[in-house]
Parts: C-alpha cells; structure tokens; sequence
C-alpha cells in the first residue's frame, strides 16, 4: 500500500542526493510543485531524466540540483530556448551539466525497457546521426533472426520518478486520464517513487481512457492541489500559457531567475514538517 | 496578384509537399508549415491527417475526427512510414543531414540548441521535409555540427537498415523549394520563388546550389489566397514567421 504524505515529506524521504530521478508527463500532468520541492529542500547532484525537459527542469538545473540530464528535446514549449538549460551547458551555471542526448523513440524505449524488467531495448534509429559518437548508451546489436544490425539503448531505471495524475485514493491507488506519456513506464521502472495528484478521494470512479497505477506499484502519493500549473490537469484546470511566455523573460537572466527562486521558490518553504535539509538553493 | 507577400508564396510551397500524399499523418512544425498543410488538406489533399499536437486528429477547423495520443505515434504511425514531418533546422548541409542538437563541440558547445528530438527516428522511418524561414549561411552550412537527421550520404553509410525508409524531401525557405535530386544526391534548387534570383540563393548558401533548372514557385490560386487570409490565419501569424 502506498503511502499518503505531504508533498515535503514524499520528496524529503524518496528524493536524495546524487539519485537518478524522472520527472514524466508530456504537455500534461507536470509535476512542477514537486519540482521546485526539490529546489527548496537543496537538493544536489541529481541525474535529471526527462524526454521533454521543459521549464519544471530549466528551474532544477537553474538551482544548481543537477549534475547530468538525460533527455531528447529541451525547449520552452511555444515560446523558444530554456536559457537556464543552456547556460548550464553552454557556461557551467551555476554547476557543470553533463548531457546525454537521444531521440524520442530512444527515451521512451528505453523506459518501457526498465518497466518491464529487460537490461535493454532495440530500435531502429540513431543509424546515420552523430549521436552514437556523442552518447555513449547507444551500441548496435545484430539481430540474430535477420541478422540486420540495429541500435541498442540500456533501460532506464530511476532511482525515484515522480509523476503528477488527477486522483488517488487512501490506499494509494493512482488514476490518471487525458494525454499521458510515459508516465506508467517510468513509475514501473523506479526503485521508488512519488505520485503527487490533485486530489486524494474515497473511491476512484471510472473515467474513459484512464491509466490506473495500483498501490503496490506507487511508494508514495502526496495531495498537491495545482501541482502541474503551468502545465494543465484536465478535469481541473487549463494550460497557463501566459506563464511559459513569462517565463521566458525569469530564465534569460541569472538574477532575475535568483530573485525568483528566492521569492517564489524559497518564500513558500511554509511546511514545516519537511525532512531533509533545507538549505536551499546554491 | 501583385500583392501576393513572400509568406503566402511559402505557405504553398509547403502545402505542395504534401500533394499525393494521401491518407497520411502530416506533422508540420512551425506557422508556415502548419497553414501549408491545412491549406492542402482543405484543397489538393483531403485525406490528410492533421494532429492537434495533443491527442486528436482534426479537420481544417479543427474538429475532431479521430483520436491519436502521441504515445501511438512510436507504437504505430512512426515506424510504418505513414508520416511525412515537416521540421525545422538550425543548420542544414548538401547531402541534407540536419543540426537541431548544438553548434560548436557536442559536449560545450557554443549553443546548445532544442536537442535532437524525433530526428533520428523520423528521418529513417517515414518522409521529412524542413522549413528554413531564414535561408542564410548560417543555416545551409558545408557540414552540420551535429548530425541529428540523417542525410543521404549518412544514410548510405549505415546501409540498409536506415536506407529502407529514407525520405529527406523537401527543403522549403523563403527563398525557394530545394530538394537532393543532384548528383550524389546533393541539395538542387527546384523552384525559386518570385523575385529571388540565382545570385541571392548562392550568396545565401555555404556550399554551391544548383538551380539552372529551376522554375519560379507558383503563385497561390484565388481560393488559397482567400482560405489563407480569410479562413486559416486572419492574424497574419505568418508575416512574422516570412517578413515581406
């Protein structure tokens, strides 16, 4: 049975240095509240995976929490470049962000690779590109049927994902529905992980088109009303695309981002039960 | 026509790409792309399938008339090559491989760029076209930084397991529709569009360009002039996109 806590708990107790963490949810479902949790509670070092990093990562690597990202598109849907993820790379700040870049097909196989148990998944792509010279998890393997040679990218299995979906109940049973990407795969792939919903309820009613994690696949699911914003829940709320063009004009530059992490980010350090260390943002 | 701008003549170019190309899934990225194919979907191509960019397929209009959650693209349009994508490009060389990833060395580069999204998959798996708003030096380079979609001469080099559904098209820009008919497959001019001269395309280009056999794109007919100004894009998005 899963466990529910507090958005400060879940994070301070599954989240730690140094991890392999997945946030997942395309376009929808964002976790953004348990995203900059992880910026208030400080931490550091973290290999961020994400097929889509969008602003919830721009703010991480901005904060200075990451030392890798594994990912294969990084932009500000809409709106142009993550100017944190790219002075990250670019100029090392406010650490170094290493990179491991690789298509889509690659990002989601290598997930449904880690949820279902197998060391690694077979694709046809990456054949031609520059990538394998870049990326060092992408080999080629000769398919002992055909003999045709194609790529071989390892699974991923994060340390904790964390994802965000519409409802749980109290035994942690998690429902989902609307636009959904691999966020099934990257919970069943985890060691451990995090589910924040908008709400927990009593009984979880059908809703077509839904994805339903059970209890004993979920560590732990923490109420996070809005938690997406500013990405949507549908049923809930709607896309804030105001925010993404917004946001554009935090990231471009380090002071103002510092000024918001301290003001938006930091400010809201209200939850006084949060384990872990708190020392904020480097 | 005289009024005609340079946008509205792109806008076609693109929806060009897709005549005959039936019951497919278009995915154009971009202003121009997106109105170039849902000009051809409401005239030459009614098949077309046209992706909300979520979940649904839509009409013109945007009704909906099916339903397609991207995770479906990998499981089933992608690798069975019933898909023609049209996507942008940071740096584009003769043999058409393409640089979305990063300028400069992969590991510091000068500019990391979005990453190399669904290029290597899409290149190799169903038809790609790209849309150059800008047609400089910067962008049709002697060789790409990065390659993230496979150009033919990388194509070739991987053998068959990348050449089975290898498909570069099309480039469209604001100064013409290019594709890589030469020989060796090199980047040709097929049309240039009103008004852009020979000059202008190999001054604007990093590597030579042949376009001694090419025509001058075609203007839009009444009825797409009508469906791009009136019906598709009233706000003019594409002036931004194709300054006049």
């Amino acid at each position: 049975m899963a466990d529910i806590v507090s958005l400060a708990d879940g994070v301070g107790e599954l989240v730690h240095d140094g991890d392999v963490v997945a946030l997942e949810g395309f376009t929808h479902l964002i976790p953004h509240a348990a995203g900059q949790e992880i910026i208030r509670q400080g931490r550091q070092d973290l290999t961020l995976v994400r097929m889509t990093p969008d602003i919830v990562y721009d703010q991480l690597i901005g904060a200075g929490c990451a030392r890798k990202l594994i990912f294969s598109w990084g932009g500000n849907p809409g709106v142009g470049s993550l100017h944190r993820f790219r002075d990250a790379v670019q100029h090392a700040w406010p650490v170094p962000l290493e990179i491991e870049e690789h298509s889509h097909a690659g990002m989601a196989n290598r997930y449904v690779a880690g949820a279902s148990g197998l060391p690694f998944a077979v694709l046809r792509g990456y054949r031609g590109t520059d990538l394998p010279e870049h990326t060092a998890t992408i080999k080629w393997i000769t398919c002992p049927f055909t003999g045709e040679e194609l790529a071989a990218v390892p699974a991923i299995n994060p340390d904790v994902s964390i994802i965000h979906a519409q409802r749980a109940d109290r035994a942690g049973n998690v429902q989902m529905w609307g636009l959904v990407g691999v966020q099934k795969e990257a919970v069943l792939a985890a060691g451990r992980s995090l589910v924040t919903v908008e709400e927990v309820v009593d009984e979880l009613e059908p809703v077509a088109g839904q994805v339903v994690l059970p209890h004993w696949a979920v560590t732990a699911v923490a109420e996070a009303p809005r938690g997406a914003h500013p990405s949507y829940a549908q049923g809930y709320y709607e896309r804030d695309n105001a925010y993404y063009k917004y946001w554009d004009s935090i990231g471009r530059d380090r002071d103002t981002f510092r000024t918001w992490v301290r003001d938006e980010v930091l400010a809201g350090r209200d939850s006084a039960d949060a384990a872990g260390d708190k020392e904020g943002v480097r | 026509m005289s009024d005609v701008t340079r946008a509205e003549i792109a806008v076609v170019a693109v929806a060009e790409l897709f005549r005959g190309d039936g019951e497919l899934v278009a995915s154009p990225m971009g202003t121009v792309p997106s109105l170039g194919a849902r000009l051809a979907r409401a005239t030459f191509e009614p098949d077309l399938l046209l992706s909300d960019g979520q979940a649904y397929l839509v009409d013109g209009d945007g009704t909906v008339e099916g339903w397609q959650p991207f995770r479906k693209m990998l499981d089933t349009i992608v690798p069975h090559g019933r898909r023609h994508v049209v996507m942008g490009a940071n740096q584009v060389d003769r043999y058409g491989n393409q640089n979305i990833s990063a300028i400069g060395e992969h590991d510091r580069p000068a500019k990391q760029l979005l990453g190399v999204r669904g290029a290597p998959g899409n290149t190799v798996n169903h038809r790609t076209s790209y849309w150059v708003p800008r047609h400089g030096r910067r962008v049709f380079v002697e060789s790409v930084d990065v390659v993230a979609g496979v150009g033919y001469d990388n194509a070739a080099k991987a053998g068959a397991a990348a050449q089975r559904f290898h498909d570069v098209h099309r480039v469209v820009t604001n100064l013409g529709v290019f594709d890589f008919g030469g020989p060796d497959h090199v980047m040709r001019g097929l049309s240039l569009h009103p008004g852009v001269t020979e000059d202008e395309v190999a001054e604007a280009t990093s590597f030579p360009v042949d376009c001694t056999g090419a025509s001058t794109s075609r203007l839009p007919t009444a009825e797409e002039l009508h469906l791009i100004r009136d019906v598709l894009d009233p706000a003019g998005m594409r002036d931004q996109e194709v300054p006049s």
